[in-house]
């Protein structure tokens, strides 16, 4: 069996960097949708006491839909079929016939809110299919959607069958290895199975926000391996060796000190305080992790995209989108910000030093143009010194080479899922301030609505193709660093 | 009399209803008045001198480049002055309207020192920082057809530092970095990518 994905560890600490990007603020809600052939995220808004979701974009993966504002009237059209309402009613038509609503349609600009309580009747009417609500997880399954697993408890291993590929998120907490589906539409309803196995004590299934979570506790230190296909899950033993992840050696004990006892039981976990870094952590190559940076926020709106869309609150939606998508692609990921705070540039790009991040992923976003605009630093190149300071004012000369290269690569991402991009050096901070591999990307609206800029399933295609570029230029980071 | 006190009370409301449609009114027109009205003050004493040739390079934001671009002004002997009047006559492309690169009224250049004759530092107005649009490429091209015609039209220098105001400032609206120095090296290749 080939090993096909990260190796983790019950026994490891959590990364500094991963208890970071746990901490802020609560998570942006969101509704996942399976079709048979699409799986996408659609940005949940509360609007007095109410979730309310765009039915535009819950119907743009499925064709051609436009919709527009004819006085309190909004229309959509969606192939031959049309589905109407007014402003602040409850009731309207979809596809020719009456809708009741369970609390009022929203306009705002010109896009139409619906209540999320009704969505899964008005897709199945507009689309003709059948929907399966799991209204507490908020994922809606249309079609009959749905991937089924099965657990096989085996002497050193127990083996998880899916009925078709999955890819999900691996994380460990201490006692715990967790798989998390977001595109996946693994169902199980409420599931918990007990095992007397002496890898893993118990295999549950949950479902929140979007998400299906999978959670193994084990009572040793389990690694996940991928069999060709994705659909079957092997979980073992970690082979002991690995255990040391996170890469950072313990200091040595001092001189006529005991030595240390080896550990009583492996189902005492670790204490999880990293260890105090030691020149040869220091000089060890540092995991993989990718820094994104949301443009601006709190104070800071940035510019004014629309009279009620601050770029703020698209850079931010935009890089909660590509967290998931790098996730998924197995990056690890920690964010600038998570919320509407108030973090300096100059702080963002200390941040990605001090944590020795990968690459750095500045994320901006603006009215004018179309598609996406990829930056790297203006900066000549300058050779790296090894083991050398670098200067504040140039520490992205060493890597703006690299930075180049991996722009381009996205720029070809995004042109290969037939997004308008172009990409340029630009004097943006903090790029000149990062040693790392650093590019900016900035969304622009997808077509004359300036509105677009904000719209989940044009968002999520950008942020797709944006991870895969960076998956696809990883090597070559990892190859420079 | 509880009739007249009504009439009264009605009449004092359509009264402050009235004052208030005008106050709007009033507010609308001196607003109007002052975004039409362009900001003429002189920054600076007029200079004099010959006739010269220099190039601007222009910036157009739709489709986002920049283009050179030769006119004939009147030039002082003195470099740092040529490069003031060279700037303000690039800056006076982008404040009038319509501009292919609007700037704010009253966007327009202090004063301009030459230090080490490969340096210069640009001062420019409050206003061509403060309403400056935001966003990626419209600041980078600010900063690159400024720093490009300057460097263009002052040989020597190589490296030149934007101040708004007398004072260090960290970005040009959010984006552009205002804080360090623009080398002319450096924005070679973002010219190149904006011809």
């Amino acid at each position: 069996m080939v090993i096909l994905l990260l190796m983790v560890f019950l026994a490891g600490a959590q990364s500094p960097q991963r208890a970071r990007e746990t901490a802020p603020a609560p998570e942006e809600k969101q509704l996942s949708v399976y079709g048979p052939r699409v799986s996408y995220f659609l940005p949940v808004s509360e609007r007095n006491g109410q979730d309310y979701v765009a039915l535009l974009e819950a119907l743009e993966p499925f064709g051609n839909v436009s919709a527009g504002v004819d006085g309190q009237k909004w229309k959509l059209h969606f192939g031959k079929l049309e589905a109407e309402f007014r402003r602040k009613a409850s009731a309207g038509k979809v596809a020719g016939k009456k809708f009741e609503l369970p609390a009022p349609f929203l306009l705002e600009g010109d896009r139409g809110l619906v209540p999320l309580r009704a969505l899964p009747a008005i897709l199945g009417r507009m689309l003709g299919t059948k929907t399966d609500y799991h209204e507490a997880a908020r994922r809606l399954f249309l079609g009959g959607a749905g991937t089924h697993f099965t657990t096989d408890p085996r002497e050193n291993e127990v083996i998880l069958n899916f009925t078709a590929p999955v890819n999900p998120l691996i994380s460990t907490e201490p006692g715990k290895l967790k798989m998390t589906f977001t595109r996946d539409p693994v169902v199980a309803g409420s599931y918990v199975l007990r095992l007397e196995n002496p890898l893993v004590s118990s295999v549950t299934f949950a479902e929140s926000n979007g998400r299906g979570e999978l959670t193994l506790l084990g009572r040793l230190p389990l690694l996940a391996q991928f069999a060709p296909g994705g659909k079957t899950i092997d979980i073992v033993a970690a082979p002991r060796q690995a255990q040391s992840f996170p890469p950072s050696t313990p200091p040595s004990p001092p001189a006529g000190a005991p030595p240390e006892a080896a550990p009583a039981t492996v189902e005492t976990p670790p204490v999880t305080v990293p260890a105090p870094p030691t020149l040869q952590s220091l000089t060890a190559k540092p995991p993989f992790v990718v820094m994104l940076d949301a443009g601006h926020g709190g104070d800071d709106p940035g510019a004014l995209l629309s009279e009620t869309l601050e770029e703020k609150a698209v850079t931010l939606a935009f890089a909660r989108r590509l967290r998931n998508e790098l996730q998924t692609r197995g990056v690890s990921v920690v964010m600038a910000r998570d919320a509407d705070v108030t973090v300096p540039v100059e702080q963002r790009a200390a941040m990605a030093d001090a944590e020795r991040v990968a690459i750095f992923v500045s994320l901006h976003a603006a009215a004018e143009g179309r598609g996406v605009r990829v930056y790297s630093a203006m900066i000549n190149s300058a050779t790296p010194t090894p083991g050398g300071f670098v200067p504040w004012e140039t520490a992205q000369a060493g890597q703006v080479l690299t930075s180049r290269a991996l722009a381009d690569l996205v720029k070809v991402e995004l042109a290969r899922h037939e997004i308008p991009t172009a990409e340029l050096p630009a004097p943006l901070q903090p790029l000149n301030n990062v040693a790392a591999a650093a590019i900016a990307v900035e969304i622009l609206p997808s077509g004359n609505d300036v509105g677009s800029v904000n719209a989940g399933v044009y968002q999520q295609r950008v942020a797709a193709a944006v991870a895969e570029g960076i998956a696809v230029g990883r090597p070559r980071v990892e190859a420079q660093r | 009399m509880t009739r007249v006190l009504t009439a009264a009370a009605v009449l004092l409301l359509v009264a402050v209803f009235a004052m208030g449609v005008y106050l709007q009114v009033l507010r609308r027109n001196e607003r109007q008045r002052a975004q039409s009205v362009p900001d003429t003050r002189p920054i600076s004493a007029p200079v004099v001198g010959p006739p010269s040739r220099v190039t601007l390079y222009l910036a157009y934001d739709d489709p986002g480049v920049v283009r050179a671009q030769d006119v004939t002004v009147a030039l002082p002997e003195d470099p740092a002055l040529r490069g003031r009047e060279i700037l303000h006559v690039l800056l006076g492309e982008y404040v009038k309207r319509p501009s292919s690169h609007e700037l704010p009224a009253g966007a327009d250049v202090t004063d301009v020192y030459l230090v080490n004759g490969n340096m210069a530092v640009v001062d420019m107005t409050p206003a061509f920082a403060d309403g400056h649009r935001s966003g990626i490429l419209v600041e980078t091209l600010t900063v690159a057809s400024l720093v490009k015609t300057l460097t263009a039209n002052l040989p020597g220098v190589t490296k030149v530092k934007i101040l708004v105001d007398g004072k260090e400032r960290e970005t040009l609206a959010g984006h552009a970095d205002l804080e360090g120095f623009y080398d002319v090296v450096a924005l070679e290749p973002l010219l190149e990518q904006l011809q």
